[in-house]
C-alpha cells in the first residue's frame, strides 16, 4: 500500500465520516436534551433523501431548492414527531419512550415502503457533483469533497448558535436539568422542538449527501446509517456536539481503512462501529469528549 | 315428448356442470418486503396467463391462490403449509428466491406436492427431492454460458470475481463461473468479497484496477452491481463488466446512468426477440392489458411455470392428482414457453436456451442466443 | 389461610392439565395449518414471557431476542445434524472438524442453545450493565446485527448464507408446547420469588433499590441471561420446526414483533404476554386480508403490501400514548380474582 493510496483512502474516510458526523449530531442533541436515543433519526434522513429526490426528479426543482425542500420538511416531521408522539410522554417511564419511537421508526420506514416501493430510486445528482477532481494523484468527486467542507461549516455553526445564542444557552441549559429551566421561565418543550427541527434538518442534509454520493434511495437506507451514527455520537462522548463530529469521522475512518487494507475483514465492516461502542462503554464511558452527566440519573 | 327432451338436456347440462371442478393452485410470491418488486412482476405473468387459459381440456377451471410470503423464511413456512392443508392445493408455483423456494419444496415434498420455480437458480434445490421443478436454468449452465462467451466470443482470458457473501444466488453462480472459466483456460486474478446492502465500493474498485483484469463478472444484484459500475467510472476503471440474471431489470439501468453503458449480462429472455409463437402472442396481449412495451423475463417466466402446469394437467386424466401432474411435469418435453422452448428432465430441471444482452443507450439490448 | 393455598394450587393444576389436554387433542384432530400456527405460538410464547422478564418486569429496554434466538437456533442445528449431512451441505467452505465432529439429541442440543446465549448474555451485561443501562437497547441491536454478520462470514462454520438445512423435524406440539409450559412456570417463580421483586424494584425506582441494599447489577444481569437461555432454547425449537435456517431470518422485525407482544399484553405481566402472543402471532395470519384488495361495500381498496407492518407500528405507537398499560398492566391472572374473593 503506497503512500498514494494511503491518501485516496484517507479522503474516502474523510467524506463518510462526515455523513455520519451531521446525523450523529442530531442524536447527541436529542439525547442531551431528552435522555432520549431517538430511534427514528436515521429514519428522518431517509425522508430528507426522499425529498430532495422528489424535489429535483418530480418536482423539476434546482439542486439548491431541493435541498431546501428537503431540510425544511425534515425539520418540521422532527418536530412534529416531538409533538406529537414524544411530548405526551414527557413524564412516562423512559421505557415507554424509547418503545414509542422504535415505533415512529418503523412507521415511517414501513409507510414510505407501501407509498413509494422498495424499489431504490436513482437519485438524480447534478453533474458539477458528479465530476472528478484529479489533485496530485488523487481522485475523488467533487460530492465527496463537498461533504466534509459543508459539515465542517454546519458544525461551526451550530457550535454558534449553542454557545452564542440566547436558545442555545436554553438548550445546554436543558441538558444539563429540565427542572430548572421550567423554573427560570423558559419554555422547556419549545426548546425541545427546536432541538429536534435542528437535528432532523442536519440529518437531511446528511441523507441528501448520501444520496448524492451513492445515488439510491429507499426506504430502508436510514436504519444501519442511523445505527452507526449513534455509536458514533456515543464514541465522541454523548451530549457534545463536537463529540458527534469526532465520533463520525473515527467510524467513517475506521470502515474505509479495514476494507482497504484488510480486505479479508472487509465483510465485518458494519460490525465496527458496535465493536467500538463496547469498547467505550468498558473503557471510557463517557467518550471521548466525555461530558459527564448526573450519574445518579442511571 | 317436449317435456322428456328439456328434461333430458337439463340433466345433460347440470352433469357436466357438476364434474367441471375448480382446481386449486398455489402461489407464494414476494409481494410486500425487500424482494416486492421482483415478486409482483413474477406474478404478472402468472396472472396473465391464468386469464389467457383459465380451462382445462376437460372443462375443469385452475385457480390461483396467491399468497404473499414477505421475502419471509416463517412466512413461507407458514404460507405453504396453508396452501396445502387448507386450500388443498394441487401445486405451488413459486417461491422467487432459491433460499424461500427451497422451504416451500422441503414442506410440498413431504406432501407430495409438486413445486414449480419461476427464478430460482441455485442447483441444490432439485436435488434429493421428487417434487422440485423448475422452468429458469441453473446457475452452473448461467455460469458456463458467461465464461464460455468470454472466453471464445470474446477473448478475455483473465476476470475478477466479485462475490455477494450474503447472497445465495451470487455464491452459486460465482462457483459456477469459475469452475467453467479456469476449465475454459482462463484465470480468476483475484476474488473479491462483498456484502448486500453495502454502497461504498472505493476500496473494492481500487483494487481491481491494480489487478488489471481482462474483465470483471458481477454475480450480484442490481443494487450493489449498479453502484460498482458507477463507483469504476469515477476512478478510471474501464473493463468490460458482465454479470447473471440478477440485474436483468430497468432498476439496474436506472440506478446505474451512464456508467452502465457497455455492461453485459446473461437473462433468460428478451421481449424483442420472441422464441416461440406462444411468446408474440403472450407478449401482445401483456402490452395490451398493461400499456408496456417491455416485458420483463420474470414475467415471462412466471407465465410459464403457470402454463407448463397446465399443459401437464392436460395430460392427466385427473388432473388434480399431484403425483401424476408431478410426473407430466418432468416428462415435458419441446415445451414452447413465453420465454423460449423448455426441455424438462426427471430431476425436474429445465434445460433452455439464455440470452446475452449489452446495454446500449439506456436500454438494454439483445446481442445473441446461447442454447444448451 | 390453608384453604386459600390450596385453591391456588388447584386452580394452577387445572391449567396446566386443561393446556396439555388441549395440546393432545390439537395434535391428533387439528389440520397442519392450524398446528403449525400454535407451534409458533407455542415457541413465541416463550420467547415472550422470557423477553417480558427484562423489559418490563426489569424495566430494561433490550432489543436482544433476535441475536439470542439466533444463536439458539444455529447451536441446535449444528447439534442436530450429523457429520455426513453437514459435508454435503457445506458449500462455501469445507466445514471445521469440530463443527462435523458436533452431534447431540434434542434435549442436549436445546439445552446447549440456552446455555450459549446465557454465556454471550453475561459477557454483554459487564460493559452495559456496569455503566448505563441506557445503551442496553443500541447494543443488543447492534449484536443481533453482530450475530448476522458473523454468520455470514463464518461459512466453515454456519455455511454463511446458504445456512443450515434439512434438520430433524423435531419440533412438534408436545415439545414446544410442553417447553412452553415449563418456561411460563419458570419464569412465573422467578417474578413471584425475591429475585423478581428485586427485579420491580430496579424498575420502579433504582436509586431507591440501591438505598435498600438490592445489587442493581447482579439483578440485572440475573433478568438478562435468564431470558437469553430461554431465547436461545426457543431459538432452538424454531430451528427443528422450519428445519432449515440462514442468517436474514432473525432480522431486527423479528424483535419488533416480540416487543408489540409485550406492549400489547402489558409489560410486566407475564399472563399479558401469553396473552400478546396469541393476539399478535393469530391476528398476523387472520390480518392477511390487509394485504390483499378490500371491498368496503362502498369503496375497493387496491392490494397494498406491507400494509399489515404499517398497523403494527401505529399499534404500538397507539398502545404507548393511550393504552401505555396495555392488556394486563403489570398484574397477573390471578390479580384479576383477587379483587373479588377474599384476601
Amino acid at each position: 500500500m503506497n503512500f498514494l493510496e494511503f491518501m485516496q483512502q484517507m479522503v474516502n474516510g474523510f467524506s463518510l465520516g462526515s455523513m455520519y458526523a451531521l446525523i450523529a449530531i442530531g442524536y447527541t442533541m436529542v439525547y442531551g436534551v431528552l435522555r432520549l436515543i431517538n430511534f427514528a433519526h436515521g429514519d428522518i434522513m431517509m425522508v430528507g433523501a426522499f425529498l430532495g429526490y422528489f424535489g429535483i426528479a418530480v418536482l423539476g426543482l434546482p439542486f439548491v431548492a431541493a435541498v431546501l425542500l428537503a431540510v425544511i420538511g425534515s425539520a418540521l416531521l422532527g418536530m412534529l414527531t416531538d409533538k406529537v408522539a414524544y411530548k405526551p410522554l414527557r413524564s412516562a417511564p423512559k421505557i415507554s419512550l424509547l418503545i414509542t419511537a422504535i415505533g415512529i421508526s418503523f412507521f415511517l420506514e414501513n409507510a414510505f415502503n407501501v407509498l413509494f416501493g422498495g424499489t431504490p430510486r436513482p437519485f438524480p445528482v447534478p453533474e458539477y457533483m458528479e465530476s472528478i477532481i484529479n489533485v496530485a494523484g488523487l481522485t475523488f468527486s467533487v460530492a465527496s469533497l463537498l461533504v466534509p467542507i459543508v459539515t465542517l461549516v454546519l458544525l461551526a455553526i451550530i457550535l454558534w448558535v449553542l454557545y452564542k445564542t440566547k436558545y442555545g444557552m436554553a438548550i445546554r441549559a436543558l441538558a444539563f436539568d429540565v427542572n430548572t429551566v421550567n423554573l427560570m421561565g423558559i419554555d422547556a418543550n419549545k426548546i425541545i422542538m427546536l432541538v429536534f427541527g435542528m437535528g432532523s434538518a442536519l440529518a437531511a442534509v446528511g441523507g441528501i449527501f448520501w444520496a448524492v454520493n451513492y445515488p439510491s434511495v429507499e426506504p430502508m437506507m436510514g436504519v444501519l446509517i442511523g445505527l452507526k451514527a449513534f455509536a458514533a455520537a456515543v464514541v465522541g462522548g454523548i451530549g457534545s456536539v463536537g463529540g458527534a463530529v469526532i465520533g463520525g469521522f473515527i467510524i467513517g475512518f475506521t470502515e474505509v481503512v479495514v476494507v482497504a487494507f484488510l480486505p479479508e475483514y472487509g465483510g465485518y465492516k458494519d460490525a465496527f462501529a458496535f465493536v467500538l461502542l463496547i469498547l467505550v462503554l468498558l473503557f471510557k464511558p463517557t467518550g471521548i469528549l466525555g461530558i459527564n452527566f448526573d450519574k445518579s440519573r442511571f | 315428448m317436449r317435456k322428456l327432451a328439456t328434461i333430458a338436456t337439463s340433466v345433460a347440462l347440470l352433469a357436466s356442470v357438476s364434474i367441471a371442478k375448480e382446481i386449486k393452485v398455489g402461489a407464494v410470491m414476494p409481494m410486500s418486503g425487500p424482494l416486492a418488486a421482483y415478486g409482483q412482476v413474477t406474478y404478472e405473468g402468472v396472472e396473465l396467463a391464468q386469464k389467457l387459459q383459465p380451462t382445462l381440456k376437460n372443462g375443469d377451471t385452475v385457480k390461483v391462490v396467491l399468497v404473499d410470503n414477505k421475502g419471509d423464511k416463517v412466512e413461507t413456512a407458514t404460507s405453504t403449509t396453508r396452501l396445502i392443508s387448507s386450500d388443498k392445493v394441487t401445486a405451488i408455483l413459486g417461491a422467487l428466491t432459491s433460499t424461500n423456494t427451497a422451504q416451500v419444496i422441503a414442506i410440498a415434498d413431504k406432501k407430495s406436492v409438486p413445486v414449480i420455480a419461476a427464478v430460482a437458480t441455485n442447483d441444490k434445490l432439485t436435488m434429493k427431492r421428487s417434487f422440485a421443478n423448475r422452468v429458469c436454468f441453473m446457475d452452473s449452465f448461467q455460469g458456463e454460458v458467461v465464461a464460455n462467451y468470454a472466453l471464445k466470443d470474446l477473448g478475455l482470458k483473465t476476470a475478477v470475481v466479485i462475490v455477494d457473501q450474503a447472497q445465495v444466488y451470487s455464491l452459486g453462480l460465482a462457483k459456477a463461473f469459475k469452475k467453467a472459466f479456469v476449465k475454459g483456460g482462463g484465470k480468476i486474478v483475484k476474488n473479491i468479497k462483498i456484502t448486500s446492502g453495502d454502497k461504498d465500493f472505493k476500496a473494492v474498485v481500487s483494487q481491481i484496477k491494480s489487478a488489471n483484469p481482462d474483465f470483471m463478472f458481477l454475480p450480484l444484484y442490481h443494487p450493489e452491481a449498479s453502484m460498482i459500475a458507477r463507483q469504476s467510472k469515477q476512478i478510471g476503471l474501464d473493463k468490460p463488466m458482465f454479470s447473471g440474471d440478477g440485474v436483468a431489470n430497468q432498476t439496474f439501468i436506472d440506478l446505474g446512468g451512464n456508467s452502465v453503458e457497455g455492461y453485459m449480462f446473461t437473462d433468460f429472455f428478451d421481449y424483442s426477440a420472441p422464441p416461440t409463437e406462444k411468446s408474440k402472442d403472450f407478449i401482445a396481449k401483456y402490452s395490451a392489458a398493461t400499456g408496456k412495451t417491455e416485458m420483463n423475463s420474470f414475467t415471462a417466466l412466471g407465465a410459464d411455470t403457470y402454463f407448463l402446469l397446465v399443459d401437464a394437467m392436460n395430460r392427466c386424466s385427473d388432473p388434480s392428482d399431484s403425483v401424476c401432474v408431478n410426473k407430466e411435469i418432468k416428462a415435458s418435453q419441446g415445451f414452447e414457453g413465453v420465454s423460449g422452448v423448455i426441455n424438462m428432465d426427471k430431476s425436474g430441471n429445465a434445460t433452455r436456451s439464455a440470452v446475452i444482452k449489452v446495454i446500449k443507450d439506456g436500454k438494454a439490448v439483445y446481442k445473441t442466443t446461447v442454447n444448451p | 389461610m390453608g384453604i386459600v393455598i390450596k385453591k391456588d394450587q388447584w386452580i394452577n393444576l387445572a391449567i396446566i392439565a386443561s393446556t396439555l389436554w388441549f395440546i393432545w387433542f390439537a395434535s391428533s384432530h387439528f389440520d397442519e395449518y392450524t398446528v403449525r400456527i400454535l407451534n409458533n405460538i407455542a415457541i413465541f410464547t416463550i420467547l415472550a414471557v422470557s423477553y417480558n422478564l427484562i423489559n418490563g418486569v426489569t424495566g430494561q429496554f433490550s432489543l436482544e431476542p433476535n441475536g439470542f434466538v439466533a444463536i439458539g437456533a444455529y447451536v441446535t442445528a449444528l447439534l442436530l445434524l450429523d457429520g455426513d449431512a453437514k459435508s454435503y451441505q457445506f458449500d462455501i467452505a469445507d466445514p471445521y472438524p469440530w463443527v462435523l465432529a458436533l452431534h447431540a439429541n434434542f434435549i442436549w442440543a436445546l439445552f446447549f442453545a440456552g446455555l450459549f446465549s446465557a454465556l454471550l448474555a453475561l459477557t454483554l451485561s459487564f460493559p452495559v450493565f456496569r455503566v448505563r443501562g441506557d445503551y442496553l437497547a443500541i447494543v443488543t441491536l447492534g449484536f443481533g446485527f453482530i450475530i448476522r454478520i458473523l454468520a455470514i462470514n463464518n461459512p466453515e462454520i454456519t455455511n454463511g448464507s446458504l445456512g443450515l438445512n434439512d434438520i430433524p423435524e423435531f419440533s412438534n406440539l408436545y415439545w414446544t408446547g410442553g417447553i412452553a409450559i415449563l418456561a411460563v412456570m419458570g419464569i412465573l417463580n422467578i417474578v413471584n420469588s425475591k429475585f423478581g421483586r428485586a427485579m420491580k424494584a430496579v424498575r420502579d425506582d433504582e436509586d431507591a433499590a440501591i438505598a435498600m441494599g438490592v445489587n442493581t447489577f447482579k439483578i440485572k444481569t440475573f433478568a438478562f441471561c435468564t431470558s437469553a437461555f430461554l431465547e436461545g432454547v426457543g431459538g432452538g425449537l424454531l430451528a427443528a420446526l422450519l428445519t432449515s435456517i440462514s442468517p436474514d431470518l432473525f432480522t431486527f422485525f423479528f424483535t419488533f414483533q416480540l416487543l408489540i407482544i409485550i406492549v400489547l399484553g402489558g409489560l410486566g405481566s407475564t399472563t399479558g404476554a401469553i396473552i400478546g402472543t396469541v393476539l399478535v402471532i393469530g391476528g398476523a395470519e387472520w390480518m392477511r386480508f390487509l394485504d390483499e384488495p378490500m371491498n368496503l361495500g362502498f369503496i375497493e381498496t387496491p392490494a397494498l403490501p406491507g400494509m399489515r407492518m404499517v398497523v403494527f407500528s401505529l399499534i404500538l405507537i397507539f398502545v404507548m400514548l393511550f393504552a401505555r398499560e396495555g392488556i394486563m398492566g403489570k398484574g397477573e391472572l390471578k390479580d384479576l380474582f383477587k379483587r373479588k374473593g377474599k384476601k
